[in-house]
């Protein structure tokens, strides 16, 4: 079944154009890929999916991107309601610097989505559970998270965005910043997450990619050059460029 | 020797040579430092001394005109001075009129008050003998601390030949005592140096701050926020951005103007007053506040914000729960940092009248007052010769408030900041 289906969209910085003319279609329920050399706009289509990119000024986004058969481009689009239904994960850790309870609580709380404490308290253990988390921090919530090593801090940011019950996890190369332990842990992690969530992941490693996915794009200059399943892209590619990029010939 | 060694040789020598330059310079900084505040400390710490003559006071009822069993009240309303005429003059029972009006001298001219609070204090002591402290005259004062002369000609001393006799006589007798000089923190501005304190300076200065920082601390936050979270990058923001900066350069005098030709003649607002001081001064300080609150904002993380956005937080709420908490330890401290600079000018003050001779401890901002930098403008400009201790001991206490200010900006900046990796 399709989750989002992205039909035309062209992303501009000013005059430089990032993204041209891109059309996807994303499974419910599947880890979607996307890979490419740096600055392939792969991250920028990403951002496009939560629009991150409201944030700069001199962004332009064009086209349609539909998210349950409706256009989040939209200008009636509320983008809080949006980003309540699409949460993000970050290139680098980045929790607040506050407890991790009030980490996790945060979403919760501007959304209105709990009446009262315990039910927060049974959202919090909920979260850190389905991040595995749970057991190495569950006798010290009230510490603050930036107190913890890099994958712990990555997995609080993955229970973070799944506190408020997101249909999509876009996660923008999350494991870029860690050892390959906590790597390991983190995408053992994305493998239980697809079961309630559908998963975009934007990644540098190939390897990470065929691991994890069941789809994956290849964006080389702005184009999104092959879609298909991750086998076929990584057996038998059928653009030269994909196969250039798989087989590490330039990127 | 070949030519890398030479070479070499040059480069390490141009390294000793350039350390030495600056550790001149720094001792050439610190020997500055020294020498001004040894001078300050050397000339004002007399100030914190107070010199006494202790005197037998007859509390002889007749002298007060006061019946048999007088009242508290009665104690309290009766007139001292013949009194205390006749304590002074009993220090040397063979003076005459001329002499006598010298003795009188050799005492501050409030010597009345102070014998009558101490028997205000001791009413038992009506009828009885006992010795009360009379604070000196600014002249005997100087002599006793040695800042004064007393080896040249008499026509060229405030003291005469006379008073220094009986000063001598005093001397031996013990009855010149020196003690804390409390007064200096409690009375307000006097014409006479031995009673002139800095109560009014200091009050007249917390409520200068205090105006000035409900004043400029809440639009300086507000329009550094929005500048810095809300507003759109344009020529328009540019502009503003240019001018909060000439702002901070404009020299203090001409913010004095201002609050002259605008708070004082178009709006009337009390003149010599710490509201107007306080509001002139908040103009100084907003631009100093409004950068040092930017500074904080831009320094949180843009990871912060987009993890806040990305939760569906909106740019309000992003703001208000991540960003402007995590930036108020650097707004804070540029404020207090802003305060401090407020706290030690002058000019403005002097344009809006706050160098008037006020002899009473403001009550509230409404009241005119003084302030501390524009005390030490007043005393400095003054010619006796017991002001010139006042002057060091003022700029001492103000330096005292300063050093504060900024340690506690420096704790709040060190202590309360988020630490990013």
């Amino acid at each position: 079944m399709k989750k989002i289906n992205a039909k035309n969209v062209n992303v501009s910085y000013g005059s430089k154009q990032a993204l041209f003319d891109i059309n996807i279609d994303i499974e419910q329920n599947e880890v979607t890929a996307l890979i490419g050399p740096s600055g392939c706009g792969k991250s920028t289509f990403l951002r496009c999916l939560n629009r991150m990119n409201d944030v700069i000024d001199i962004c332009k986004v064009t086209g349609e991107i539909f998210i349950n058969d409706f256009n989040i481009l939209d200008k009636k689009c509320d983008v809080v309601r949006l980003r309540e239904k699409i949460g993000m994960v970050f290139q680098k850790p980045n929790p607040f610097p506050k407890t991790i309870y009030e980490n996790i609580a945060y979403g919760p709380t501007i959304h209105g989505m709990t009446q009262s404490k315990e039910e927060m308290d049974e959202v919090v253990e909920l979260s850190l559970k389905k991040a595995a988390l749970w057991n190495e921090v569950k006798d010290r919530l009230h510490e603050v998270g930036t107190g913890l090593s890099g994958g712990q801090q990555q997995r609080l940011c993955i229970a973070r965005a799944i506190s408020v019950s997101p249909e999509v996890i876009l996660m923008d190369e999350p494991c870029s910043a860690l050892d390959p332990i906590a790597t390991a842990q983190i995408e053992e992690l994305i493998d239980e997450l697809k079961n309630e969530h559908t998963i975009i992941i934007v990644t540098h490693s190939m390897a990470q990619a065929a691991r994890v996915s069941q789809n994956t794009g290849f964006f080389h200059l702005g184009n999104l050059i092959e879609f298909g399943s991750t086998d076929k892209i990584f057996k038998n590619p059928e653009n030269q460029k994909t196969q250039d990029y798989i087989t590490g010939r330039f990127g | 020797m070949n030519r890398k060694e030479i070479f070499l040789k040059k480069r390490y020598n141009s390294e000793k040579r350039f350390k030495l330059y600056g550790k001149l310079a720094i001792s050439f900084a610190l020997i500055f430092l020294c020498i001004f505040l040894y001078k300050i400390f050397s000339t004002g710490f007399s100030a914190f001394q107070k010199t006494l003559i202790k005197v037998d006071v007859t509390y002889n009822s007749e002298l007060l005109f006061l019946d048999e069993n007088p009242s508290l009240d009665d104690i309290k309303n009766a007139d001292y001075y013949d009194l205390a005429l006749e304590t002074m003059a009993n220090l040397d029972l063979n003076a005459d009129e001329d002499q006598q009006n010298e003795l009188k001298r050799m005492v501050s001219y409030i010597f009345d008050t102070e014998i009558k609070n101490h028997l205000l204090k001791n009413p038992d002591l009506l009828g009885k003998t006992s010795s009360v402290l009379l604070t000196a005259s600014d002249d005997l004062d100087q002599i006793f601390k040695g800042n004064y002369p007393r080896d040249i000609p008499e026509d060229l001393r405030r003291v005469s030949d006379y008073q220094l006799t009986v000063y001598d006589k005093l001397i031996k007798d013990e009855k010149i005592i020196s003690k804390f000089n409390f007064s200096f923190f409690t009375r307000a501005d006097s014409r006479e140096a031995e009673l002139a304190g800095i109560a009014s300076a200091v009050v007249g200065s917390f409520f200068t701050i205090l105006v000035c920082l409900f004043i400029s601390f809440p639009v300086a936050v507000l329009a550094a926020i929005y500048l810095e979270e809300f507003a759109p990058k344009n020529k328009i923001t540019d502009f503003i951005e240019v001018n909060i900066n000439n702002l901070a350069a404009v020299p203090s005098i001409v913010f004095g103007l201002l609050g002259l030709g605008i708070l004082l003649a178009v709006f009337h607002l009390p003149r010599s007053t710490s509201l107007v001081g306080g509001i002139t001064l908040s103009l100084m300080t907003l631009p100093t506040i409004i950068i040092a609150a930017r500074a904080s904002l831009k320094a949180v993380p843009p990871s912060i914000r987009e993890a806040a956005l990305a939760m569906g937080a909106s740019r309000m709420q992003t703001t208000m729960h991540h960003t402007v908490p995590l930036s108020m330890p650097g707004t804070l401290s540029g404020t207090i940092i802003g305060l401090a600079q407020a706290l030690g000018e002058t000019a403005p003050l002097i344009l809006i009248g706050m160098v008037a001779f006020i002899n009473t401890i403001p009550m509230s901002p409404m009241d005119p007052s003084a302030s501390l930098p524009v005390q030490v403008y007043l005393w400095a400009e003054s010619a006796e010769r017991g002001f010139v201790e006042k002057v060091s001991a003022c700029i001492m206490v103000l330096l005292g408030f300063l050093i504060l200010m900024n340690l506690l900006a420096q704790i709040v900046r060190h202590k309360f900041e988020t630490k990013w990796s």
